[in-house]
């Protein structure tokens, strides 16, 4: 009878720690939603994605739209931000900025972490000359500040959205490269990649099966941490007069142009940098969240 | 022994690094969709003119024999002329260098010190709502975009307030509100080190040793908290350096103060392009000779480095 009871208290064990391991993604929700700030920003974050996909519904206005009988008009009921140097309707424009930036901002991140982590993957894995030659790659374009090597990039190339894309791209890489290859080291140390081998298995499998699915969320994590980044650089790109160009409406180019009228019209610049804060620091709040709920042991340590 | 056998081999390995920062500059050139001359010297260039720059850059031998040809005259002290201004390059940098210098450095010691300062506090309350504050007001500094914060700083505190100074560099009050927005900017990076280092040695035997032993608290905070704090704080200044000159940047540009930062601007959106590699040059060579001097600092004042040189 003893003996039964055992086996039941076993059994029941097992279960749980079947269901721990396949709700991991779960207990990572879990510890990412009970911190409030992370919430807030997911909130932030929600409310401009929101507003890049019903930007059309949420204003009568066309962010096109010029009338020169009403340029750097106050805030009023009709225009509620008022109207920009073209007599543009700027909360319209603001609004559909939020596209631009978002889609600019992923663009970057996607660019610059397929670069980072296949780098980072090969440095990692390889190791010898490719992690010699990558990692000194990697040194070399850290000694440029990224800003103003993407302005160079871009001016050379002329300006454009997907040329600011590509040449923050090109430089903001190395970051998610080191970070993968660490990774990826300690990953090669660790006793089930050990084990792995030691039962026969494949390079190749050990890789599949072993590494990436270890490293992806690192991945996934160093994506949202980057998008700060991302966001800023393409916004001051176009700010500087080297990122995306008007009449196309950028948050950047907007707080550019509402500088020459900062006396007559200084809600110009303040909403647009405004729409900025407001985003980064929603993925600011999500990126802190977030690494904290994968790694919980170096939370304030 | 060790510590020279360090020196050298630290030496040594800035060298492919200052190698491959001439190579990635001179190679910028090449991602004009077309051909670099004709896109500086726009539309309306003379064949003449195009004749002369493509001599000056060799654009008509191969690659490498190019790189070389520049390579050489820039050890020379050669950075091509400016086509807009029709100045050499140096002559250029040299009359404007000084501004950006200044902003950097004023700049970096704002933000040392504000940093350092909330990461004691925040060690020394650790989480309390003090704590908790710090880390907050970083996040929302690193959230604003520099230009923005200068831009509403110099509304603010110019245009509505009268506090300062606004348009161009006129005395040292109208230094405080650029360097202010770059400190703001940049003291997150280092209260956060300064907060785990103190919050690390606050935990450490000798320092309950030495209050037991009576020594008033500011001092064991002071005396030995501070000086373990070095090494992770002259990481810091290396790492953050390029992030610091890239503020300047921008923010001199908003303040129109007319230095390094609104030449590369202007430079860039001309195409005047032997200025804008000539400033890439030296502002990434001053990053790699920074990250040196601080790797030579710390060999000096960390015992352990010394060690594990001499080892090797």
């Amino acid at each position: 009878m003893n003996t039964a009871v055992n086996i039941e208290n076993i059994e029941k064990e097992i279960k749980e720690l079947k269901q721990k391991r396949t709700s991991q993604l779960f207990l990572t929700w879990l510890r990412f939603k009970r911190n409030r700030l992370s919430m807030v920003g997911l909130s932030f974050v929600l409310v401009i994605i929101f507003i890049a996909i019903f930007a059309p519904l949420l204003t009568p206005y066309d962010p096109y739209d010029t009338n020169p009988f009403r340029r750097l008009e106050n805030p009023s009921r009709e225009h509620l931000l008022g109207t920009d140097e073209l007599g543009r309707d700027l909360l319209t424009r603001l609004l559909y900025g939020s596209r631009i930036a978002l889609q600019v901002g992923i663009l970057i991140v996607l660019f610059e972490g397929f670069i980072g982590i296949t780098l980072g993957l090969l440095a990692g894995y390889l190791g010898r000359w490719v992690d010699e030659i990558i990692m000194r790659l990697v040194d070399i374009l850290r000694s440029f500040p990224v800003i103003i090597l993407a302005m160079a990039i871009a001016g050379i190339m002329g300006q454009g959205l997907y040329n600011v894309v590509i040449a923050i791209g090109l430089v903001g890489w190395t970051t998610y490269a080191r970070m993968v290859r660490g990774k990826i080291l300690s990953i090669k140390e660790s006793e089930f990649v050990e084990a792995a081998f030691s039962i026969g298995e494949s390079t190749p499998s050990v890789i599949l099966r072993y590494i990436l699915p270890n490293v992806l969320p690192t991945a996934v994590i160093m994506i949202c941490i980057m998008m700060p980044t991302a966001l800023i650089a393409s916004a001051t790109l176009s700010f500087l007069g080297v990122g995306v160009q008007p009449p196309l409406p950028c948050w950047g180019s907007i707080a550019a142009a509402g500088r020459d009228y900062i006396t007559r019209a200084p809600w110009i610049s303040t909403s647009a940098g405004f729409f900025i804060m407001f985003t980064v620091l929603g993925f600011n709040f999500i990126g802190d969240g977030l690494r904290d709920a994968f790694d919980p042991t170096s939370k304030r340590n | 022994m060790g510590k020279s056998g360090y020196v050298v081999r630290r030496l040594l390995r800035t060298i492919p690094i200052v190698i491959g920062v001439t190579l990635v500059t001179f190679l910028i050139l090449h991602f004009t969709p077309g051909d670099p001359v004709r896109i500086m010297l726009g539309p309306y260039a003379t064949q003449e003119n195009i004749a002369i720059l493509k001599e000056q850059y060799g654009l008509d031998h191969p690659l490498h024999i190019q790189y070389i040809t520049w390579l050489g005259n820039i050890l020379q002290g050669e950075f091509g002329t400016s086509i807009r201004y029709n100045r050499p390059v140096l002559e250029l940098v040299q009359d404007r260098v000084g501004i950006t210098l200044m902003l950097t450095l004023s700049g970096l010691f704002i933000s040392v010190t504000l940093g350092s300062v909330l990461g004691i506090f925040a060690a020394l309350r650790q989480n309390s709502w003090l704590d908790y504050l710090c880390t907050f007001q970083a996040m929302f500094w690193i959230s604003i975009p520099g230009f923005w914060l200068a831009i509403i700083f110099l509304y603010i505190f110019g245009l509505q307030l009268r506090w300062v100074p606004i348009g161009g560099l006129t005395g040292f009050s109208s230094v405080i509100l650029p360097a202010l927005v770059i400190g703001l900017q940049e003291e997150a990076w280092f209260a956060r080190p300064m907060r785990a280092e103190m919050l690390g040695v606050l935990n450490e035997g000798y320092i309950s040793a030495a209050r037991a032993k009576g020594v008033k608290y500011i001092r064991v905070v002071g005396i030995h908290a501070l000086r373990n704090v070095m090494i992770p704080m002259i990481t810091m200044l290396a790492l953050r350096l390029p992030w610091v000159i890239a503020g300047s940047v921008v923010v001199e540009v908003v303040f129109a103060w007319g230095g390094m930062g609104s030449l590369l601007v202007n430079s860039v959106l001309a195409r005047d392009f032997p200025v804008v590699q000539g400033i890439l040059l030296i502002i990434a060579i001053t990053v790699v000779l920074a990250n040196l001097l601080a790797d030579l600092v710390y060999s000096l004042i960390d015992p352990r480095i010394r060690v594990e040189g001499g080892k090797k």
